[in-house]
């Protein structure tokens, strides 16, 4: 314990009556007043006004922190929400993706199918055309009538046939190709 | 006099723990514990560290000055920032750098198998934080002569 020196008191018991100022801290524990009844006084106020401060620091620096730890919580809600936001607008484009390559061949095979027809009716009416002017010509040559026209015609068929025949059965073959369904 | 103490002792009079150290990665929680332990005259020193490596670094040298050694010491259970947990600091200190001290969690945890461990490093009591730990401390208080003289059983304040 402290002994306290008379003068000491007496400076201490002075600037509280005159400044409202008291020795702050644990220390104040270790003070000894003695018999001294004023010193003793002045002592009991000082530890009840020390502890009236930390009794109000205690309580605020409890409710800095609990906001605290809120806080953090928040924090901690917050990232878990942004990463689940991402994580579902990486699914959103992912899928949006899919539906777009989907879409694009979709309109892919459409469009080689319309090819695959339009293809099919100008080779069905090549054909045609040349079963036709051969029937035509035959018919011609049977019943002894006059072929130049027909003659011209059927030798004109023919040779667009021949020389488009490589072109036509690529086109054909590219198109089957194309429209051919992915392999899963 | 105006009496002040921790706990009873043998004698019948009040003692006050002469020094704790508080280990504690949460620099609120050293404002709060301070006052708390002023307020119940549970000591008049206390240090606070954040570390558990800066601990352990003191008690290491605390080996050629025991008298700095503090008497009782609070340790986190999760010191964030340090190279290993409260409890292996626990064990450290009892089993590397000779103690002597009180020793104990305090921790927001209340893990069975964290206590089991702790209890295995030596720990002499657990208690768990929160808003109202004013009351456990009190009950620690009077339960530390015991704990000082290694009497009293591993206890949770809860």
């Amino acid at each position: 314990m402290i002994q306290v020196a008379e003068d000491a008191k007496r400076m201490l018991i002075d600037i509280a009556e005159k400044q409202d100022m008291y020795v702050e801290g644990n220390i104040l524990k270790l003070f000894d007043p003695g018999d001294d009844q004023e010193f003793r006084k002045y002592v009991d106020v000082a530890i009840d006004r020390d502890k009236a401060a930390r009794s109000k620091r205690l309580s605020v620096t409890k409710q800095v922190q609990n906001q605290n730890r809120e806080l953090i919580f928040a924090q901690q809600q917050n990232e878990k929400l942004m990463s689940d936001l991402q994580a579902a607008l990486q699914k959103a484009e992912d899928a949006k993706k899919i539906v777009e390559n989907d879409l694009d061949n979709l309109q892919k095979r459409n469009q080689f199918e319309l090819i695959n027809i339009i293809v099919k009716v100008s080779l069905w009416m090549i054909v045609g055309v040349g079963i036709l002017s051969t029937g035509m010509y035959i018919t011609g040559m049977v019943t002894k009538s006059d072929t130049t026209l027909t003659g011209n015609v059927w030798s004109n068929i023919v040779s667009i046939l021949l020389t488009n025949s490589f072109s036509i059965i690529g086109t054909i073959m590219g198109v089957k190709y194309a429209s051919e369904k992915p392999k899963t | 006099m105006r009496k002040v103490g921790c706990g009873v002792d043998d004698k019948g009079e009040d003692t006050m723990i002469d020094s704790i150290l508080l280990v504690d990665d949460e620099n609120l929680f050293h404002l709060v514990f301070e006052d708390a332990c002023s307020l119940l005259d549970i000591s008049l020193k206390l240090q606070a560290l954040s570390s558990a490596d800066e601990a352990d670094r003191l008690f290491k040298a605390w080996k050629n000055t025991p008298d700095l050694k503090p008497e009782c010491v609070f340790v986190d259970l999760n010191i964030v920032g340090s190279s290993f947990d409260g409890a292996e600091l626990i064990r450290r200190i009892n089993y590397e750098h000779g103690n002597g001290v009180v020793i104990g969690i305090i921790s927001s945890s209340y893990d069975r198998k964290e206590m089991s461990k702790a209890v295995a490093a030596g720990a002499q009591f657990w208690i768990v934080k929160s808003d109202e730990i004013e009351p456990r401390l009190e009950e620690f208080k009077n339960d530390y002569p015991g704990y000082k003289s290694r009497t009293a059983n591993f206890k949770v304040y809860s």
